[in-house]
Order: C-alpha cells, then structure tokens, then sequence
C-alpha cells in the first residue's frame, strides 16, 4: 500500500485495512449502530482465527512506522514546549511499533520493514507539522477502531485500545498546541 | 506543487531522539508524578468496584450494564464539581462539557443494554454513593486529583472490556468512548500540570 495515497485519502485508508483482511466497520455509522440500539444483533464479533491477526499487525505497524517518520521530519520545525512534546510523541510511536513488532513475532510473522524513505508535504513552520501530525492521528484512530473488531487474540484487543487511546490524547495535545478546543467529540472516531 | 521532503530510513534514530534522550530523565521524573496520581486513585474502594466489576464481568450484557454504572458516576462526579464552586472558570468549563459527554456515553450504552435486555443500575444520587468524593472536594487540586483518578479508572476498565466483549459494534463503541476518556485525562492533566500523555500504553493502569 502506498502511504502517500493513504494519508490523503480516507478511502485509501480503509481499502489499506481491508487489504489486510479487515471488513469495513463503516466508522461513526456502526458505533451509532451499536449505541442506538437498532440493528437486531448483525454484529459479528472479533474473527476466531478467520481473520490473520498478523496481517492486521503489519497494516497498524506500518502506520507507526509512518508516524515516527513524519515526527522526526517535522520536529526540526517545533519550538520550545511543543518541541518536547514532539519529541515524546515519536518516542511513544516508536513503543507502539517495537510492541506490534513484538507481537508478530511471536505470532510467527515477519514484521513489515521500515520503508526507505518516507514521502511527506514540505513543512513550512510549526502548524504545518502539527496539522499533519493531526492528520496521522485521526487516521490511526480510525484504522484502529475499524481494525480492532477483527482481532481475535483478547490480548491483543487490549493492546491496540491503550495504542488507539494514546493516539486520541496525541489529537488533543495538537489540538491545544493548534488553539482548537481539545475534546470536540464524546466519541472519539478519528478519520480525516 | 509542494516540494517534498524525503526521510531516510534510519534518520529518527538520530538528533531528535539524542534530543528526547537528554530530556528523558524529567520526562520520567513527570510521569513519576503522574503514577502517584494513579496510585491514589487505586485506593478509592469506589473506583475499584467499578474496575473489579468490568473484570468479573462474563458477557456483553453484564459489561456494558457496568460501563454505565460508570458513566453514571462519572456524570455525577462532574457535576458535583461544577456545583462545588471551587474551580476556576476554565476548569468549570472544563468539568461541564467533559460531564455532558459522559451523559452522551451513559445514554449510548444504556440504549444499547436495553437492546441486550438489561437494566441500567441505579445512578448516584448523593456524595456517598461515590465513596471518596466527599474527602476529595476541599479544594480545585483535590477535585481535579479526584476526577483524573476516576477517568484512569475509566480506561482501565475499558481496556479490560475490550479483552472481554465480544460483540464487534460494541467493541467500537467502546473504543470511542475509551479514546475520549483518554483526553479527558490530557485536559485534565495539564490543569495541574502534570505531563499529559504520560505512557504510550493507555491502559489507566499505575
């Protein structure tokens, strides 16, 4: 998949997933579909080794990778506090990766590789790379939440929750460091 | 056309982590802080209940009845803070749009046990029916303490949820409702200035 056509394209990001074996769970319709209380039981339930788990674990894997890339491309051009946190935020996205690495591995799968280069919109100054960064953000989210359904190991399940939460509380601290209000929504979807 | 900017394989290993790396030791001294708070929380017998109970839970019906007898106590404790008169006008803001969507999470969930055929547990009604809200609104620091340790409890309990549920829509769901609880802490955080992601794992867990 490439990733450029990935980030600007919120199809993209769901075909992305779905070439990895993950169904579309259709975003903010299913979650109103599940709290509304109106579907009559369609739901299907995490895949009982239908599903490769591996597959899904290389797709998260390499939007980590995407994004340890992009916040060390940009964290040249943050300044004083929101540098730091720049900073600490590639240093967690590197964790997310070393983890779903981990995880492969003993799945017995062979972690996708860090691409060679990573093609990012030129950053002209600080919002530039906070409004990409945003971006990233809200993409993961949403691959996580339409991804996470599909993951059959309980464990697992557990991990990508605490991986896609972290990423909600990255789009808040941008959000704050844009001077946009930091929680819009009650229920936090991501996409683009 | 935007030139683009090409980045190496390889290249986030150097200045910029050699950057976090010098920085590194307040960054943990912070989170440090931060798992004292979580640590406090552990001991407010209210707020365990309300974990223990995810963990016990068996089904889908069982679970989501106890994520909104958290969202109720949440709501609750939101409100008791915006009618405490202690925090400032900003963190008053704060407790009042993060208690409306609690509301919103408690009123999905609710509709969503009805559909499995459950009950919603009683709400709160009274500061005693939260056990150690009472002792935690003498001041904004408390309160604010107070509501940080009930949003990690909150993940910690979603982050078990999602190895139990087994319904997928309910799965997303609760990883909506997960997400926006996690940035509750970061605003909640920062108003005692605390680091406000301090762990790339959000499991609500010291």
């Amino acid at each position: 998949m490439d990733v450029d056509r990935f980030l600007n394209s919120a199809g993209s990001r769901r075909a992305f997933f779905r070439t990895a074996g993950v169904g579309l769970a259709g975003g903010s319709a299913v979650l109103l579909a599940a709290c509304g209380g109106d579907d009559g039981g369609a739901a299907t339930g995490p895949a009982s080794g239908s599903t490769p788990d591996v597959e899904i674990l290389n797709s998260a894997l390499d939007l980590e990778n995407t994004a340890v890339a992009a916040y060390a491309a940009g964290a040249r051009h943050l300044k004083g506090s929101v540098r730091a946190t720049g900073v600490q935020f590639l240093s967690q996205e590197r964790e997310h990766a070393a983890a779903l690495g981990q995880a492969i591995k003993q799945l017995g799968g062979t972690p996708t590789k860090t691409k060679a280069a990573y093609d990012f919109p030129e950053f002209k100054g600080q919002e530039d790379v906070l409004n990409f960064a945003l971006d990233l953000e809200g993409t993961a989210v949403a691959a996580y939440i339409d991804a996470l359904p599909k993951v059959s190991d309980p464990e697992l399940r557990g991990t990508a929750s605490a991986i896609l939460t972290n990423e909600a509380e990255h789009i808040s601290v941008l959000l704050g460091a844009l001077g946009r209000p930091q929680v819009p929504s009650a229920f936090v979807i991501g996409g683009l | 056309m935007a030139d683009r900017v090409s980045i190496a394989d390889g290249e986030a290993d150097t200045a910029v982590i050699a950057e976090y790396e010098v920085s590194r030791r307040a960054l943990v001294r912070r989170g440090i802080a931060a798992g004292s708070l979580s640590l406090a929380a552990a001991s407010i017998p209210a707020l365990l209940r309300v974990r223990n109970a995810f963990a016990q839970a068996g089904d889908d019906r069982a679970i989501i009845e106890n994520a909104v007898g958290l969202e109720q106590t949440a709501v609750f404790t939101y409100a008791a803070a915006v009618a405490s008169g202690r925090l400032n006008a900003k963190s008053t803001a704060v407790a009042r749009l993060f208690g409306g969507q609690e509301q919103e999470h408690a009123d999905a969930l609710t509709a969503a046990l009805k559909t499995l055929g459950g009950t919603p547990p009683p709400k709160p009604t009274a500061p005693g029916d939260v056990p150690g809200m009472a002792a935690a609104t003498g001041s904004a620091r408390r309160i604010l303490t107070f509501l940080i340790a009930l949003e990690e409890s909150a993940v910690a309990a979603y982050y078990d949820a999602h190895q139990k549920l087994k319904d997928a829509k309910l799965l997303s769901a609760g990883s909506a409702i997960m997400a926006n609880e996690g940035q509750h802490l970061v605003v909640l955080r920062q108003a005692l200035d605390l680091n406000p992601v301090p762990t790339a794992f959000a499991t609500g867990k010291a």
